[in-house]
């Protein structure tokens, strides 16, 4: 008897999008709204009759919305998954059906990224009706590739501790702390140290400086991606093998 | 240590012929701080051969737990070896899996029971057109279709436990393992149990309980193995084997000449599109069957085996007569 993972994919999709779409929307929006109200952001100035000036600022806001959604739901694409499903012992019923643990996680994990490429899609498309035209062919790339940097890295560490989640805001956020040292202090000499540092971290702030040119649908060299790119996919392999090898608790 | 004399393969294991599932000289430590913690299994052998119905009885800490958890591919030994149908348990578990029924029950809380069971149904490889069927009969079977729209996380004690049963044998499965069945139980779900055992028993299949209700486990099973402080302690007398507990079902697909049916299996019940299911004892019984069908011009398109524990409620559901 071999099972069916395949037909299953429908209902993690629709556990994608009746359990997580709507916490990652919030998310998103408190993440922005505390981006905006740290920075003395204010409505008025977003208003589009005002201006070129205003223009650029919406354009910014949506791409400043569009690398924390993609932050978010790259990192959501591997929540729920291993280390939540050991924490909860669901592994347990799951597994004793003719199904593989890696194709199984591996499958949820595609199925999340493909459910943040359709939110955002959907989201990049009400935008570009409601205020103002963007790619959605860059909007769609930009989050597939945060899901193969920010989530590949998740998927690793939620096979390796229940804390992935906040492993992940920690790497994270160290990465854009070196990134801005690096560059503030580059004249000091810092620039070497700082890199080799940042060779160990998960380059998201790639991520973060490729926002623009995948917003506006702009050509983005492909050297520049090669890294997090490689990052992300060398995460997931690992993850893959360490769930063959080890695909419960203990 | 306890030895092959007091415990081993031949004096546990029943017949020792045609053993599905076999440990041999088992151990397993936990990773521990203290050096002197004691090893949840320790030297453990036993078999469990096709058709048999095996129990593990011992105190709560005794390794029963970590003894189903190794059969059922979700802990490995430190040592000995463990083999099902003569594979390591995981890749067995991989290749056709097994009804194994953990303790506790951890199933996803927001899942309605109908949900739960048609999900772990589809991951099982249980045919599309037969899943509805399948989850309603476990349903029914086991006094949970009242309850199926009831959410996982709502459902306790007896109930929980009975949808843990209910989503072991929501497919057929050659190997079942069932860790605590009788815990906290109610005696109207006890006599469920009882019926649900005797239903399961197949000519192919091992079946293997662990509780601490040793009296019930006497029951319910034909040997009780006695463990404690993960050591094998004493194997109870085995009840010799029945008529009943050589019958087994099969669904024949015929491409034409499905009017031969009745007269060859007097018992088959139709399940539509020219699929029946017949009771028989044994593969000796199947084969002279289909060479009469055959011999009165039937063309077979396809057998499997379809064990009995829920068919029969299947069946009900859906007759469409012959």
């Amino acid at each position: 008897m071999k099972g069916r993972l395949t037909a299953y994919a429908g209902y993690q999709l629709r556990d994608y999008f009746t359990l997580r779409a709507l916490p990652i929307v919030v998310a998103t929006a408190l993440a922005a709204w505390a981006f905006a109200a740290a920075r003395g952001v204010t409505l008025a100035e977003l208003d589009l009759t005002s201006g070129v000036e205003a223009r650029d600022r919406v354009q910014q806001a949506f791409e400043l919305l569009l690398v924390i959604f993609a932050f978010v739901a790259g990192a959501v694409a591997a929540s729920g998954l291993v280390s939540h499903h050991r924490s909860r012992e669901y592994d347990r019923v799951l597994f004793s059906r003719p199904i593989s643990p890696v194709r199984y996680y591996w499958q949820g994990f595609v199925v999340g990224g493909i459910g943040g490429v359709v939110l955002a899609i959907v989201g990049a498309e009400v935008y570009a009706v409601a205020v103002h035209p963007v790619s959605l062919a860059g909007v769609a790339a930009y989050v597939a590739f945060a899901w193969v940097l920010v989530g590949g890295v998740a998927f690793l560490l939620s096979t390796l501790t229940a804390f992935h989640l906040a492993v992940l805001a920690v790497v994270i956020a160290a990465d854009l702390a070196v990134d801005h040292y690096a560059t503030a202090f580059s004249a000091a000499g810092a620039g070497p140290v700082a890199a080799g540092v940042q060779y160990l971290l998960p380059p998201a702030h790639v991520l973060v400086t490729l926002r623009g040119a995948f917003a506006r649908g702009l050509i983005v060299d492909p050297r520049s991606l090669a890294w997090p790119v490689g990052y992300g996919v060398a995460c997931i392999m690992i993850a893959l093998v360490l769930l063959r090898r080890r695909p419960f608790r203990s | 240590m306890s030895t092959a004399s007091d415990a081993g393969p031949a004096g546990a294991g029943g017949s020792g012929a045609g053993a599905v599932i076999e440990l041999s000289h088992v151990s397993k430590a936990f990773a521990s701080r203290s050096a002197s913690a004691p090893r949840a299994l320790d030297d453990v052998s036993f078999r469990v051969a096709a058709g048999e119905v095996a129990g593990i009885s011992g105190p709560a800490g005794a390794g029963k737990s970590t003894l189903l958890a190794i059969v059922a591919g979700q802990l490995r030994p430190s040592s000995g070896s463990v083999r099902i149908d003569g594979i390591e348990p995981r890749r067995f578990v991989e290749r056709q899996g097994i009804a194994y029924l953990p303790q506790p029950l951890a199933l996803s809380g927001g899942w309605r029971v109908s949900d739960a069971l048609t999900r772990l149904a589809v991951l099982s490889g249980v045919r599309p057109t037969y899943t509805k069927h399948r989850v309603e009969a476990c349903m029914r079977e086991l006094g949970l279709y009242d309850d199926r729209r009831v959410r996982v996380r709502s459902l306790k004690g007896d109930a929980r436990l009975r949808l843990g049963l209910a989503q072991a044998i929501v497919a057929d499965h050659r190997v079942i393992v069932l860790d605590e069945p009788l815990e906290g139980m109610s005696a109207e779900s006890l006599e469920r149990l009882r019926d649900l055992i005797v239903r399961l028993r197949a000519f192919d299949r091992a079946i293997l309980i662990a509780s601490r209700d040793t009296a019930e486990l006497q029951r319910i099973t034909d040997r009780v193995t006695l463990i404690e402080r993960g050591r094998t302690r004493r194997v109870g007398a085995s009840r010799p084997a029945t008529p009943a507990d050589t019958e087994a079902v099969f669904h024949i697909t015929l491409h034409h000449g499905g009017e031969h049916v009745l007269a060859v299996f007097p018992t088959a019940i139709s399940l539509g599109r020219s699929t029946y299911a017949v009771r028989v004892s044994g593969f000796a019984a199947l084969n002279r069957g289909l060479r009469e069908l055959l011999d009165r011009g039937a063309l077979l398109a396809c057998v499997t085996p379809a064990h009995a524990a829920v068919d029969s409620s299947a069946l009900a559901l859906n007759e469409v007569g012959m």
